[in-house]
């Protein structure tokens, strides 16, 4: 059985954010959730300054702590190491969202794409109502709906459980990669099986010293991060007293 | 007699409404979701789950107290034991009813039995805390049926007591034990909860047997007897160890450079603090345990009412103190969404929660002192 892993190659990515648009697209993500994400910092004052940005997403956990609280097992691994979530077993305790080191469970705090939902037209006898656009576009809920995500998890999830990034497990189920690692333009991601010595993602692994985040609680992601963008040059000495 | 007819109707009249409001605040949460809390992707627990905690806590002290007489041997407490098993029952139910309408998805909780998960502390604390209502339920139905020396009322006398020590621990390590956030303390949460537990326990059970003393008596409250000197040791060593591991809590925190808490430092705390210290830790825990080591205080009535509301309402403010400052930082790129450190308020929605949870409870102990002998003590009597 392969091993999933993701590596994020920092010099490559240039933070342009088509890997969270992707995904919403692709598993319909509703508003205030974000399955792919990022952190950002700026250090440094004018002009030595730095901005950082680190991508972000469900790093898959080996020993996930959001599987090790969930009550009902609604949290559970896969085979292939992707971490899944079972909306109809899931009782709204939040205790993995409460319990993820890295923030990156959200909750369906409401009914998910209210604004789709609308029956009200925005302009009386001139538009139509935003779930009647829906309709006519044949989608479910949201008229730009991805009927693919159904395939192994309910298309848009309802309000009272949790979500997060599932590896698009159905479309690695199909052989294909993530639909955020198909979107980078700057072939940032990188997918594969890390237990194949002879795949991509181990191979970069052994060529570059990666870390993970917060490594030390022992939770072991199966996400990567290799290298980091620096164009800044400096002239060379030994510094000052 | 009127008078007493008409105060007890008034009185079940006002629990009417709170539970009319508690059960339109149902219906509110079930159509439009916990949008209607101000909890949010950080603070994702809020004052329903410590009402939870609360009410669970003294129920657990309850428990504890019930086993004086039945399972240790002392005999004079024994006219307490039947009304001190129905309140550890009746307070778990408002804490059970709190954590229902905390849960996004109730309608789910069959899963909770047929699909257990054994390395999650969150089903260990359920589990325990439906084992104690079940064991509770047994030693209640034996002592009603005035069979507290059979085998079934020691057996369940003695595994309501074990749950009732092992349940506090328990839920401490549903904090204690997760890896995002390190200032819930790990394992000294368990044995802080523990303490609370007795120490909120005691406080509930002589605040309820002050008033009721209070409204049966026809003297004035001043010249009622105080209450057991058993309870009252046991209130002050609780009040004491709660007191000192707060201490060491608190020179930890402001000690160490784990940035999780120097965040914490950073927490706005609901009320002004005092020397650095919560005020509902000085209001909460300090003053009853000053009051309780000054005599003349605690050989008077409103003394030890007073001392003993304190001490329980404190105990409400300090769980939610430490329940909410535990989730005031967002982790990882959440921090992209909110603010550094966020502040919190509960919504009139989860106060409904907080007034349903604790109406439900107050009706319970006014429907088991009409109907189930508790003692003497008959609010009905009034």
């Amino acid at each position: 059985m392969p091993q999933y892993a993701m590596v994020i190659d920092l010099q490559r990515c240039v933070g342009c954010g088509a890997c969270s648009i992707a995904c919403r697209n692709e598993n319909n993500v509703p508003d205030g959730i974000y399955w792919s994400d990022k952190m950002t910092e700026t250090v440094g004052t004018f002009p030595d300054v730095r901005f950082h940005y680190i991508p972000t997403l469900c790093n898959h956990c080996e020993n996930a702590p959001c599987v090790r609280g969930c009550p009902t097992g609604a949290m559970y691994k896969l085979d292939n190491g992707i971490t899944m979530h079972d909306p109809d077993k899931c009782i709204g305790c939040k205790y993995c969202e409460f319990n993820c080191p890295y923030g990156v469970i959200y909750f369906n705090w409401q009914t998910p794409h209210p604004f789709w939902r609308e029956t009200t037209p925005l302009i009386e006898g001139c538009t139509l109502a935003a779930s009647e656009v829906t309709k006519k576009a044949g989608g479910n809920t949201l008229p730009y709906a991805n009927p693919d995500r159904e395939e192994t998890l309910p298309g848009i999830r309802p309000k009272g459980v949790v979500e997060k990034c599932t590896f698009c497990d159905h479309r690695v189920k199909k052989n294909l990669l993530p639909y955020c690692v198909e979107a980078c333009p700057a072939n940032a991601r990188i997918f594969g099986d890390i237990s194949d010595p002879k795949s991509k993602v181990s191979k970069l692994l052994g060529k570059f010293r990666p870390f993970r985040l917060k490594e030390h609680l022992g939770t072991n992601p199966r996400v990567y991060y290799i290298r980091g963008y620096n164009p800044a040059q400096y002239e060379a000495s030994k510094g000052d007293v | 007699m009127n008078e007493k007819k008409t105060g007890y109707g008034i009185w079940m009249g006002g629990l009417g409404i709170c539970l009319m409001g508690g059960l339109y605040t149902t219906i509110k949460l079930f159509q439009e979701g916990h949008t209607l809390f101000h909890a949010n992707d950080v603070i994702v627990w809020s004052l329903p789950l410590s009402i939870y905690i609360f009410l669970a806590l003294s129920s657990s002290g309850l428990a504890m107290l019930s086993a004086l007489p039945t399972l240790f041997g002392i005999q004079r407490l024994e006219a307490s034991s039947k009304r001190l098993v129905f309140l550890a029952m009746a307070t778990l139910c408002g804490g059970f009813l709190a954590i229902s309408l905390e849960l996004g998805n109730m309608g789910k909780m069959l899963y909770f039995i047929l699909s257990p998960n054994l390395a999650s502390p969150i089903w260990w604390m359920g589990a325990i805390y439906t084992a104690e209502l079940i064991f509770l339920g047994i030693k209640f139905q034996c002592l009603h049926k005035g069979q507290e020396t059979s085998f079934s009322s020691k057996i369940a006398g003695t595994l309501s007591f074990i749950c009732a020590l092992l349940a506090p621990m328990i839920l401490g390590t549903v904090f204690g034990m997760t890896e995002a956030r390190a200032i819930y303390f790990g394992p000294m949460l368990s044995i802080f909860y523990l303490t609370m537990a007795l120490y909120s326990g005691t406080a509930l059970f002589i605040l309820y047997t002050m008033v009721c003393r209070t409204l049966e008596s026809d003297q004035p409250a001043s010249n009622a007897p105080p209450i057991d000197a058993v309870f009252h040791r046991l209130f002050t060593y609780s009040a004491a160890a709660v007191v000192i591991i707060t201490l060491l809590k608190t020179a930890v925190e402001w000690s160490t450079v784990v940035p999780e808490f120097v965040t914490l430092r950073s927490f706005s705390h609901p009320f002004t603090p005092l020397f650095g210290v919560p005020m509902e830790v000085v209001v909460g825990l300090f003053l009853p345990l000053i009051l309780l080591m000054i005599r003349p205080i605690q050989k008077s009535t409103n003394g030890v009412l007073i001392t003993a509301l304190l001490a329980w309402i404190g105990s409400l403010a300090i769980h939610t103190r430490l329940l909410i400052a535990g989730q005031s930082y967002p982790v990882g790129p959440k921090a992209e969404h909110y603010p550094e450190v966020l502040a919190y308020l509960p919504s009139a929605w989860e106060w409904m929660v907080a007034l349903f949870a604790i109406s439900l409870m107050l009706l319970l102990y006014t429907l088991g002192e009409r109907y189930l002998k508790l003692g003497s003590c008959r609010v009905d009597k009034l």
